[in-house]
């Protein structure tokens, strides 16, 4: 039933047919040229200023990475005559992949991962859902309440949270050990559903809003025609609002993937702040700062980075190629 | 930099994203050793020291030849170093830098600083209290200035001991007595806290006891992190953290702060700095506080190793080395610095020339401590600094795997003797890697 509602859905764009525009062309030749030389002007001058800013954040600071990366820094006698740069391959990438700390920090990932994502998804659709629902009072509140803790900038959350993590001094901690919970958020295993929670206030919110904003913009009568076909808010739910906000789905999911992989922020707030068992080298990302800027390996820091890069590319690449791969399927 | 292909590389990046930068750049090519009063020669200085406004103003009104632009960085372990590094990597560094001990040999490896010895004559190095020229002399050239000699000691609550008639301790075995006392006398109180997020912390107290983890050879390092002295130093505070006769909060943590206040922590094993640190913590608690001598493993014979302490350094990029360097003196050897410094911040620094500490000693309200002599007792435990213990090249290696251990040690994952070696090994496979010759072992 989803899949056919979806392409009787009206304002679907339809299979491509045909090039009408090039037919519609060809009688008017001069003018369509002058079209065509206005429209690439036009795009020049509005995509210039893209791709200059581009070049600048992106691209030259990428390829100087890259550059760094082959380089490392050799040193003799004792070490205090100054390092010499040497050429040195895919030495850089070797070190970073041999290093166990950079391998476990992906492990890393991968629990937080396994964690964050299916809460992150699942609560913030869940959440999105009642907010849509015929149940939700005061919307407009709950909305901005839920979205209020990404207002605040990563690094003053993760010092909150320290804050409520201490035990003898956080209320919370106090609450759970008089309710009989002892739990220490830094202890080694405390410390990945530390983060987690910190990340979850953090960024539930913002997921809420975006999956509430397409919900918002289904069509509402093909609700009403599922209620007359007797669908009831479940069924509504699952197999008309979900579908119909796929896209949506698919886009958090990939920011979220990636946003996980630039773990950094709270982690590295959490190891200095706190006597917490979160290493300088916790998350691929610290590893590299660590490596960069304790212990002045700017090539292994390139090296990390170009990797976190491709793995993050990689991912990506595949979780965007699953999910076409699964709307082809479907249509 | 020596690296001719990276020149235009720098170049690219410099030009597209700090035009403002490098044409401020542009402007300080100022090679001249000395200004005149219409044209002053201009020194940019970065530091986060207590103070240092203060001592810049006070340079800056009085001598017109120089002229001084500070401007305040976020503490070393919180940003500042990262922010020098990369100022130096782009060439944008200011011409004098405030770096602590431990770290200096990390800037001079990476090539990040000049040697001055040229201006540290024979005359001028007698200023300084020896050790704290050792400490900025490596492979033979004076790289820094010192400031200050940071020797640790021991701040307690007077009143708590008095009223439970804890007798101070001198040594160690006596402290973990005290630490039994303290604990008995109140469950919820300790008599200090080791902090498990400061390798130097742990460092200087194996440094106290003897150890000596880097030695420099001819051309190679010896790296010896299991002699008898750090592995008893390991022993002892793994028993005194098993035991939980310590807590284990962070460093000026608001873990530490908050105990500090409610007196449930009733010592603090600081550096001289410190003093002035926990004065303005708990200043309710005004004369309530003394300071002894670091407890030491023998009695009557007082030792002490060291946390932090600054020292300033011209960086390579710097063409006003001789300006920078007589400003650089003049913060540690000339009485208005000192006035101004300890005079206007609540600073504590125990001066690493002694003919200053008389200055700081006048300046420096001991109120809080009840009026205690605290320079008297610093300049003694700053003689008493183990002469022999240097930082090697790659102390961001050490300390970083050495600290990374010790959030685990605290939370009884992994103990003391196995955060050493693990900060042996990465600090040797470091070593390797930047091809420098490493023997290991004791």
């Amino acid at each position: 039933m989803s899949a056919q509602d979806t392409e009787r859905r009206p304002g679907v764009p339809g299979p491509r047919t045909g090039t009408p525009r090039k037919t519609a062309r060809t009688p008017r030749r001069s003018t369509a040229l002058s079209t065509r030389a206005r429209t690439r002007l036009a795009a020049g001058a509005l995509l210039t200023p893209f791709f200059a800013l581009f070049t600048v954040a992106m691209i030259v600071p990428v390829g100087y990475a890259l550059w760094l990366s082959l380089f490392t820094e050799k040193q003799s006698g004792l070490g205090f005559d100054g390092p010499r740069t040497v050429f040195d391959g895919l030495g850089n990438y070797a070190t970073a992949l041999g290093d166990q700390a950079f391998r476990d920090g992906f492990w890393v990932l991968l629990g937080y991962c396994v964690f964050y994502i299916p809460l992150m998804g699942g609560g913030a659709i869940v959440l999105a859902l009642l907010l849509d629902s015929a149940l939700a009072r005061a919307r407009r509140f709950f909305q901005l309440a839920l979205f209020l803790p990404h207002a605040i900038p990563g690094l003053i959350a993760a010092l909150i949270w320290i804050y409520l993590y201490t035990p003898q001094l956080s209320p919370v901690v106090a609450a759970m050990e008089a309710g009989g919970i002892g739990f220490d958020f830094f202890s080694s295993e405390g410390t990945l559903p530390s983060i987690v929670n910190i990340a979850l206030w953090q960024w539930l919110g913002y997921n809420v809003v975006i999956f509430y904003a397409a919900l918002q913009a289904v069509d509402r009568s093909l609700l009403e025609a599922a209620t007359v076909d007797g669908a009831g808010a479940w069924r509504i739910a699952f197999s008309i609002k979900l579908p119909l906000i796929r896209s949506s789905l698919v886009m958090v999911l990939l920011f979220t993937i990636i946003g996980s992989l630039q773990l950094f922020t709270e982690p590295l707030i959490l190891s200095r702040g706190s006597g917490s068992a979160v290493t300088s080298t916790w998350t691929p990302n610290m590893y590299a700062y660590s490596a960069a800027f304790e212990r002045n390996d700017y090539g292994l820091a390139a090296a990390a980075s170009v990797l976190i890069a491709l793995v993050a590319a990689a991912l990506s690449f595949v979780v965007t190629r699953l999910t076409n791969r699964r709307k082809e399927a479907r249509s | 930099m020596s690296r001719r292909w990276s020149r235009p590389v720098h170049a690219l990046v410099g030009a597209a994203t700090a035009l403002a930068v490098l044409t401020a750049c542009g402007g300080a090519d100022d090679s001249r050793a000395r200004g005149t009063a219409d044209d002053p020669v201009t020194v940019s200085f970065w530091a986060w020291t207590k103070g240092s406004q203060e001592v810049v103003d006070a340079f800056n009104a009085t001598h017109d030849t120089i002229r001084v632009e500070f401007e305040e960085i976020p503490s070393g372990g919180l940003g500042g170093y990262p922010k020098i590094a990369n100022a130096v990597k782009a060439g944008i560094a200011p011409d004098l830098l405030s770096i602590e001990y431990p770290q200096l040999s990390a800037f001079v490896s990476q090539g990040s600083l000049q040697d001055i010895s040229s201006y540290l004559t024979e005359d001028v190095r007698k200023k300084f209290l020896p050790q704290t020229i050792e400490m900025t002399t490596l492979g033979g050239k004076n790289w820094a200035v010192p400031f200050d000699a940071a020797p640790q000691v021991f701040y307690y609550r007077k009143d708590f001991f008095t009223e439970h008639s804890i007798e101070p301790p001198t040594t160690w075995d006596g402290f973990r007595d005290a630490a039994e006392r303290v604990k008995k006398a109140s469950p919820r109180t300790r008599i200090a806290t080791f902090f498990p997020d400061d390798p130097t912390f742990f460092q200087a107290m194996a440094w106290q006891a003897g150890a000596q983890w880097f030695r420099a050879g001819t051309d190679a390092w010896r790296i010896d992190t299991t002699d008898p002295a750090s592995e008893r130093t390991a022993d002892y505070w793994q028993g005194m953290i098993d035991d939980r006769l310590v807590s284990t909060a962070s460093s000026f943590s608001p873990e530490w702060t908050s105990s500090l206040k409610r007196g449930t922590t009733v010592g603090y094993l600081g550096a001289s700095w410190g003093a002035g640190v926990l004065a303005g913590i708990v200043p309710e608690q005004k004369g309530k506080w003394a300071a002894l001598p670091l407890p030491s493993p023998e009695a009557d014979r007082p030792a002490s190793g060291m946390i932090g302490g600054s020292t300033f350094a011209v960086s390579k990029g710097s063409t006003k080395t001789a300006a920078a360097v007589e400003f650089a003196l003049w913060m540690s050897t000339h009485e208005d610095a000192i006035n101004a410094r300890i005079g206007a911040s609540t600073s504590s620094a125990l001066p690493a020339a002694p003919a200053m500490v008389p200055i700081a000693k006048k300046a420096f309200d001991t109120g809080f401590y009840g009026g205690q002599d605290l320079y008297g007792l610093f300049e003694e435990a700053g003689r008493s600094i183990g002469p022999d213990w240097v930082w090697g090249p790659s102390p961001g290696a050490t300390n970083s795997a050495l600290g990374d251990e010790l959030g685990d040690v605290v939370g009884g994952g992994s103990t003391l003797p196995r955060a050493i070696r693990r900060a042996h090994e990465a600090t040797v496979a470091d070593l390797r890697k930047r091809g420098l010759r490493v023997e290991e072992g004791s």
